[in-house]
């Protein structure tokens, strides 16, 4: 019998790998939830409400809620950005706006983005994208540098994927607003097949874009003055976005270099964030930001809840509230910092994922080989315009090898933390919701088929055959 | 009685035992459209074992493309039709592959080629005596000359002011649906009534040019220089949507055509566009000075047969002067009722033509009759169109185009001719346009309405009216499908839409890029 008889007959035959590799997935499924639950309940109490929390919070926050209005924009604090420490919920929530989801700085990215359903019918897009300020970076430069009613930024972007989109590309031109000045953004599209830029309608504000789930304000962001804001307490977050566990690694584009990452081994707030506690976890204040109804009347997306770092006031995650209670939206967020040079102020997301809970649908957004970006006033002037578009011209490719390849390997839904902040959240979700929730978290990916008895198992084991 | 008594209690079993079945029914049949799609998802056969290898091994080439399928088929089958032999049902069976390179030689400077084949089934896939146009015409049911075939193919140069495109290339100009200042190429108009400006990219006819393009601030200036020329392409006799309104065969003596010819400098077409953005203003002016798209036919003669005076006629295409402009804005309305915010963007377009040459029905009478004419009339004329587009709730939205053609001093005698009314001195048609996805599928089935009615006057006055429905669904981020209804309603035999009154149809389009 030669060696490789042996190894064929040692060997469990097929039928005998299959329901071995049932039984383990089975026990798998079981054993983890039951050994990650403990530790999961100790991290989810750790929330408190304002009266709950420590000396050192409270000593960070100003409960006053009327504070001297500015002489010249009477709608923002008189106190300049950003702020000094004690702070009030408002100012933690203008920190917090100064990280919207395209960073407020010039910059090169390429922007992975897709959608999965509960099915599996997956979609995704891959766009080159740059933008440029008409003011400084920041929040303080889009307040202040720029009048209401006049652009603040143009943010170009160039679809190099799917290949039915290919070529297409977008220019918008986001404005600075206040109750008078309404219009939010000129928008343009250069259809590749229709060798045309068309002007578009600027989108809904609180409608979620076709094929997604995120809203135009979720990607253009909200002003701070928007919305009335107060602090709930203090939470720990140990996890935002969620990888799946058929998604071992995933290849960032890293400084123009393609490096394949361990997905276990991202930290929420990157590498070069100081302030991780020494269990891996970020402390956060936890805000409710109601929507203003003399600035944003008949506003779908009422109330929004944040929980922002407590050092930068970065927002990992925000949940949104329909004028009735109802949960919306989860959006959770990575960060990194990308733009070293603005100190706490360079961080910016790189990976965030958007659960709508209405139509059950996941996305996400990744922006991958993002760079700050210093324009030549050439550049400037030529690359910014609708015209340019009808060049086809992508000036400098970005690559990224980011697109999740199979269903199986999509983000997992955010974390739903029922009990935290009761009479303030609502968790709540439709049963079947919550049994694809269920089979998820069993499973540790995303389970397609009907929730029940060995679903995950089967479905694991179809994708461990193919 | 008994069974009276019982039949509630069997009803509620039966009920339970249904509603079980359809459970485990619902689950069986969502966990086999799952199957589907999570298969659908990765289903990129050409992408993964063509494309992507082939830009690993050359990772300055750009390749990409796509095959498509559209079958259009008659809802009824109505026989003798006009001059039209109807005994067809399938209007289309197109198969189309097209492959998009690119070549990266340095920084601004590119090679760029598209090539396509398309196979028509019309002609094989049925028995008909009215197709017969594959037997006269190769290209009704396959490209198969290296015009066709070669679609594009030019060399671009690009400095951050500056564009040069050198080589075989399509221009499309303007902003609308339709074509007002989208003059440059020639189009493919095989499909006559049912060309929609989605087909345009397929069915422009692309010429050897130099395309230059200069940028200085918000303003950019482009220049062409044609030295070829390609002409419209209409529905031939024996093809399936050849006018029933023309008769197949014709008396006079049809001369070739007389083409501008590419080794004749003074045959060569020029254009000049300008554009310029103002804030939320955005507008464009165009000067075109280039040849008529189709021909129009001079008597250069009679001729004697059968006791019958014939005319001789040569079609020539005509030099024009076009001028045109184009712009839109957009703004938001707040507070209206039942919508709040309504984004709208307003776009309109014009183009004014001097020197259209027409065929004069009544010059050509005094000809057969040996008057000195060449049996046309020369007049301008003038399109234009002013659309509204609405951002509405529920990803819809909604766009209203009034679209207005006139022929200036037109007279009855005068038969078709660029740019101008149809058949009449003026035509309006007000298009209505519809369009939403279903969020209950994610967004996956979208439905789009059209409406096209026709008017004109002060002859015909109701040409008919086309509606259009469309349902299309998302296969998967690669593949595509959508099903069709085309309905032509009014109209005279020999009105635009009214001739085609017997072309109802609807069809099916399948898509799969890679």
């Amino acid at each position: 019998m030669n060696s490789e008889a042996l190894t064929r007959d040692s060997a469990p035959s097929p039928a005998r790998a299959t329901g071995w590799r049932a039984w383990r997935l089975l026990l798998l499924a079981l054993a983890l939830p039951l050994a990650t639950s403990a530790a999961d309940d100790v991290r989810d109490q750790q929330w408190k409400t304002v009266e709950q929390m420590s000396e050192e919070d409270r000593a960070l926050f100003d409960p006053a809620t009327s504070t001297p209005r500015d002489a010249d924009i009477p709608y923002i604090p008189a106190e300049p950005y950003p702020f000094q420490p004690p702070y009030t919920a408002e100012e933690m929530g203008y920190r917090s706006s100064e990280f919207v989801h395209i960073a407020r700085w010039p910059l090169g990215i390429v922007d992975v983005f897709g959608v999965v359903t509960s099915s599996g019918y997956i979609n995704q897009g891959v766009s080159v994208s740059y933008t440029k300020l008409s003011g400084r970076p920041g929040l303080e430069g889009y307040i202040r540098d720029v009048k209401p009613g006049e652009p603040y930024a143009h943010w170009t972007m160039f679809d190099m994927f799917p290949p039915e989109s290919e070529g297409t590309q977008q220019l918008w031109i986001p404005y600075r607003t206040d109750k008078e000045h309404t219009t939010k953004i000129d928008y343009y599209i250069y259809s590749d097949s229709l060798r045309r830029v068309r002007r578009q309608p600027q989108p809904i504000r609180d409608q979620r874009f076709p094929d997604n789930s995120q809203t135009f304000d979720d990607v253009i962001g909200r002003d701070p003055w928007e919305m009335d804001w107060q602090l709930l307490g203090t939470d720990v977050l140990y996890e935002t976005v969620r990888y799946p566990n058929t998604r071992a690694t995933v290849t960032h584009n890293i400084g123009g270099q393609l490096v394949e990452r361990q997905t276990a081994s991202i930290k929420m707030m990157g590498d070069k964030y100081a302030h991780y506690r020494p269990d891996g976890g970020i402390d956060c204040f936890v805000l409710k930001a109601a929507v203003r109804e003399d600035w944003l009347p008949g506003y779908r997306e009422k109330t929004l809840v944040f929980w922002i770092d407590k050092h930068h006031f970065f927002p990992l995650r925000m949940e949104k509230y329909s004028p009735t209670g109802e949960l919306m939206m989860v959006e959770t967020r990575f960060a990194e910092l990308e733009s070293p040079a603005r100190g706490d102020f360079g961080f910016a997301a790189h990976t965030t994922v958007y659960w709508n809970l209405e139509q059950d649908l996941i996305s996400y957004s990744m922006h991958d080989g993002q760079a700050p970006r210093e324009w030549t006033d050439e550049q400037k002037r030529t690359i910014f315009t609708p015209e340019f578009m009808r060049r086809r011209w992508l000036i400098d490719p970005i690559k990224s090898q980011a697109v999740v390849r199979d269903p199986e390997q999509f983000f997992l839904r955010p974390k739903l933390y029922p009990g935290k902040f009761p009479g303030e959240r609502n968790w709540t979700v439709k049963p079947e919701i919550q049994a694809r929730v269920d089979a998820q978290e069993a499973a540790g990916h995303l389970v397609f088929v009907t929730p029940g008895d060995g679903a995950a198992t089967a479905q694991a084991e179809a994708a461990a055959g193919q | 009685m008994s069974m009276m008594r019982s039949r509630p209690w069997v009803a509620r079993v039966a009920g339970l035992l249904a509603l079980a079945a359809g459970q485990a029914q619902a689950g069986t049949v969502s966990d086999m459209f799952s199957e589907v799609d999570r298969a659908m998802a990765v289903f990129d056969p050409i992408g993964t074992h063509v494309r992507a290898p082939i830009e690993r091994a050359v990772p300055n080439l750009r390749f990409k493309g796509f095959i498509r399928q559209w079958t259009d088929i008659l809802l009824e089958q109505q026989g003798q039709t006009g001059f039209q032999n109807q005994d067809y049902r399938f209007l289309q069976l197109q198969n189309l592959l097209e492959l998009e390179t690119a070549y990266h030689i340095q920084e601004g400077l590119d090679v760029n080629a598209v090539t396509h084949v398309m196979y028509d089934g019309v002609y094989d896939w049925q028995r008909s005596k009215g197709l017969y146009a594959d037997r006269y015409f190769d290209q009704a049911e396959l490209y198969d000359t290296s015009e066709r075939l070669l679609r594009e193919f030019y060399v671009s140069y690009r400095r951050p002011n500056f564009d040069l495109l050198l080589g075989k290339q399509q221009i499309a100009w303007g902003k609308m649906d339709g074509q007002f200042i989208d003059i440059i190429n020639g189009m493919d108009r095989r499909e006559a009534v049912q060309l929609e400006t989605e087909d345009f990219e397929w069915r422009r006819m692309p010429q050897w040019m130099a395309n230059a393009t200069f940028h200085f601030g918000q303003n950019s200036l482009q220049m062409l220089y044609i030295f070829d020329f390609e002409q419209d392409r209409f529905a031939q006799p024996g093809m399936p949507w050849y006018s029933p309104a023309l008769p197949q065969t014709r008396s006079d003596i049809i001369l070739p055509t007389r083409r501008p010819d590419t080794d004749d400098f003074g045959d060569h077409e020029y254009g000049l566009r300008f554009d310029r953005m103002q804030g939320s203003l955005s507008y464009g002016f165009i000067y075109f000075y280039g040849f008529a798209k189709s021909p129009t036919e001079h008597v250069l003669g009679t001729a004697q047969r059968g006791g019958q005076t014939l005319l001789r006629l040569e079609g020539r295409h005509e030099r024009l002067h076009h001028a045109g402009m184009t712009a839109d804005y957009a703004f938001a309305l707040n507070d209206v009722p039942l919508v709040g915010t309504l984004p709208m963007v307003v776009r309109v377009e014009g183009l004014y033509t001097n020197g259209v040459r027409f065929v004069d029905f009544r010059e050509q009478a005094l000809a057969r009759l040996g008057a000195p004419t060449d049996g046309t009339t020369k007049r301008d004329t003038v399109r234009a169109a002013i659309a509204t587009e609405f951002g509405l709730p529920g990803r819809t939205t909604a766009i209203v185009q009034a679209s207005y053609y006139r022929t200036l001093n037109w007279t009855q005698t005068l038969g078709p001719g660029f740019g101008g009314g149809f058949g009449d001195a003026w035509t309006l048609i007000p298009v209505a346009f519809v369009s939403r996805p279903f969020a209950f599928t994610r967004d996956r089935l979208s439905m789009e309405a059209t409406v096209f009615p026709i008017l004109s006057g002060p002859d015909r006055g109701w040409q008919g009216v086309k509606t259009k429905l469309r349902l299309i669904y998302k296969v998967s981020q690669f593949v595509k499908g959508q099903l069709v209804y085309n309905g032509y309603d009014g109209g005279a035999p020999t009105d635009t839409y009214g001739q085609y009154n017997h072309w109802d149809n609807v069809g099916w389009e399948l898509s799969y890029e890679f």
